[in-house]
């Protein structure tokens, strides 16, 4: 899981790339970790495009991110979904919790567009 | 007049992969098996005997129809080469046809009829021509002199969808539903149209139906479905609490969880398809999968426990040959052992065998092979499940096809094989003729007595040569 | 098993009649128009009650013999039982099946002087 922290028209929005399958091995991994990127910015966008699986528990480990970036105000955005994932997200309603976006770029503009308060609609 | 069904494998063969546990012509369009929409047809048009013809198996279709007095005609299957034309069909069912009117229905295909109109005194009046085709190869031709002169009047409709993936499954599972009964005659009980409820369905309180709906038997709807509009939903199938399913269809022995949304989908068993980009997922559900694993195992214990008994049998008895062989066979240098990956039993898995290799040119290897001295390494495998006792050849996996070719149906691994049991040719595809048999036909008891056939016949073969 | 053969032309007409198994399977592997690789056969199994592997495998092997493979053996007539020992065993799919016997002569004809 690659993490780098861009800055766009003066906010800081951490950029997790995420790769493979996500299930239970690394879900509680990415729950851990995002608590670090916390600290560096509560704006994220979790590029998907290259993330192959996600099971139940990586799913929940991606809305157990949303809960704690809600928490300090701030919000996980997604972008890049491949039509497996992108089935998962829509079979368990988890699409309504998330701002998805086609790429990562379009994701990190629009924390710039919308201050960053939107927990999106 | 008479109407003979032409179904070629290859055009139906996604549906075999998408939903393996149904004959593709049983696939439930609308909860009617598929192939009663051609059967229909035949009989609107007013056939009195119908021929499945198809060049691959038919026997799920055939359990299925049986001999078709359940819809008033006589029903024969034959079978049939994929390059077939017409005329070869007529001279392969010239008996059958006898010397009626016969019209030729080709293609996995959708027909869109509306059976409110006469199609029988259309196929009866029509001169010898293409009644009507599409381009992806679904046609239905009419052969023979018209038997009653053609009447005045508007033609009755009539085209074809090919259903040659999801995409037109899923359309014309849809259109079959929303003209419904009107065109077609579906299955289940409607009190008002656009919704039909089979047999045994519970449904709580909170549950809201939108038209249209098609709903099958043995179905359980619980606390706060949505169902529809547009929802198909096969026989045995739960819908748990909150779930939403629209515009989607889902199909027999299917569990959908709770608080799922299942929206312009085709769920089938614990698949998840998407019809537009064709993509899948798994729908996990730990109990239910394990609920049918475990089945399964106990439908196959006797089985194994045989193999297994046998097995420690042959173990035990060939202790001492074995000992004995392998210790001067390695003196003399004729013992030659290396491990190869074999397709397991399992899809997608391999296991690693001993591959012995005898010098039979010299006599004492000549009567090791005699005695099947390198099999018995394998024979302990069978004791730990991997293995069968009888079964098929062990196939080396190879690096370019890590899978298991989709048509060996009926592979299993195993020390000793069929073919050999009935002195087949053990290689090729006529080895996979007699493990087909035999998996139709055979049971423990009859697995022993092929295994010591196998033996006696690897005796016999190897000694005299 | 009682096996009658018939010419037709430059076609033989073999009858099965009874149970082919691995007792009458040798009969009928020597039967003289079965064994000669380039006679055409067309095998009436109208009146074959019963079929085993030992039996598929004589017929199966009889075709593997002739010369021309696609249709060196043409069969007619089988009854339902038979046809699904052919088709569990997916060996329909190696031969030309008929339902009468006069059509199967014709198509043999047919293909035997489209290959000559």
């Amino acid at each position: 899981m690659k993490f780098t922290l861009d800055n766009i028209d003066g906010k800081l929005v951490g950029i997790a790339e995420l790769e493979g399958r996500l299930d239970a091995r690394n879900g509680k991994s990415l729950k851990k970790i995002f608590l670090e990127w916390l600290e560096m910015t509560p704006l994220t966008v979790f590029d998907c495009s290259r993330l192959d699986f996600i099971d139940s528990s990586g799913l929940g480990a991606i809305v157990g991110c949303l809960r704690n970036a809600l928490e300090k105000e701030g919000d996980v955005r997604l972008a890049g979904l491949n039509a497996k994932v992108a089935m998962v997200f829509e079979l368990t309603q988890a699409k309504r919790l998330f701002s998805i976006f086609d790429n990562r770029d379009e994701a990190a503009a629009s924390f710039a567009a919308t201050a960053g308060s939107g927990t999106g609609q | 007049m008479k109407t003979i069904l032409v179904f070629r494998e290859e055009k139906f063969a996604w549906a075999h992969e998408a939903f393996p546990f149904v004959h593709p012509l049983l696939l439930p369009l609308c909860n009617k098996p598929y192939i009663e929409y051609p059967l229909d047809l035949a009989i609107l048009a007013g056939s009195t005997a119908v021929r499945i013809v198809c060049d691959g198996r038919l026997d799920a279709v055939e359990s299925y129809c049986e001999d078709g007095s359940r819809w008033g005609i006589d029903l024969s299957y034959a079978h049939m080469h994929p390059e077939d034309s017409d005329e070869i069909l007529l001279g392969k069912n010239r008996r059958f046809c006898g010397d009626e009117r016969i019209m030729i229905v080709r293609g996995f295909c959708f027909f869109v009829y509306n059976k409110r109109f006469d199609y029988k005194s259309e196929a009866a009046s029509l001169p010898e021509c293409k009644w009507a085709a599409c381009p992806a190869g679904g046609s239905i031709t009419l052969y023979g002199a018209p038997v009653t002169p053609r009447k005045d009047g508007k033609d009755a409709p009539m085209s074809i969808v090919p259903l040659d993936g999801m995409a037109n499954y899923y359309r014309a599972s849809m259109e079959a539903l929303e003209t419904g009964a009107d065109n077609y005659v579906l299955p289940g009980y409607g009190v008002e149209p656009g919704c039909a409820i089979g047999r045994n369905v519970v449904m709580s309180k909170s549950v809201q139906i939108r038209k249209p709906v098609n709903i099958g038997n043995n179905v359980q709807l619980l606390g706060d479905t949505i169902i529809g509009p547009s929802a198909i939903i096969g026989s045995n199938v739960i819908i748990d609490r909150q779930s939403v399913v629209e515009s989607s269809i889902v199909l027999d022995n299917t569990y959908i969880g709770e608080h799922l949304e299942v929206n312009g989908r085709v769920a089938s068993g614990n698949m998840l398809n998407d019809p537009v980009s064709g993509a899948s997922i798994v729908m996990e559900d730990p109990h239910l999968l394990s609920g049918i694993r475990e089945s399964e195992i106990l439908s196959t214990l006797p089985r194994k426990l045989t193999h297994a008994l046998i097995a420690l049998l042959f173990i035990v008895v060939l202790s001492f040959p074995f000992l004995l062989f392998a210790m001067l066979l390695r003196i003399g240098g004729l013992w030659k052992s290396s491990r190869i990956e074999c397709h397991s039993e399992k899809p997608g898995k391999t296991i690693s065998l001993d591959n012995i290799e005898l010098d039979v040119k010299k006599p004492l290897g000549a009567i090791a092979a005699a005695l099947s001295m390198d099999r018995y390494p394998m024979l302990f495998r069978v004791l730990t499940g991997q293995l069968s006792l009888i079964g098929s050849t062990a196939r080396v996996a190879e690096a370019k096809h890590p899978n298991t070719p989709s048509s060996s149906l009926a592979y299993r691994p195993a020390v000793f094989s069929y073919a050999e049991a009935e002195e087949w040719p053990t290689t090729g595809g006529d080895a996979a003729i007699v493990e087909r048999y035999h998996l139709a036909h055979s049971n423990a008891a009859a697995d022993v007595g092929l295994v010591f056939k196998a033996f006696i016949n690897n005796f016999h073969k190897k000694s005299s040569a | 098993m009682n096996i009658t053969e018939t010419s037709n032309g430059g076609v033989a007409v073999v009858a099965l009649e009874g149970r082919l198994d691995m007792l009458s399977a040798p009969e009928f592997r020597n039967n003289r128009s079965i064994i000669d690789p380039e006679k055409t056969v067309v095998l009436d199994l109208e009146k074959l009650d019963f079929l085993d592997t030992s039996g598929l495998g004589a017929i199966v092997g009889a075709s593997r013999q002739k010369q021309n493979l696609a249709c060196g053996i043409v069969l007619s007539c089988m009854n339902d039982k038979v046809r699904r020992v052919f088709e569990i065993t997916k060996v329909q799919t190696l031969f030309h099946i008929f339902d009468d016997t006069a059509a199967a002569i014709d198509f043999a004809t047919n293909r035997q002087s489209a290959s000559t």
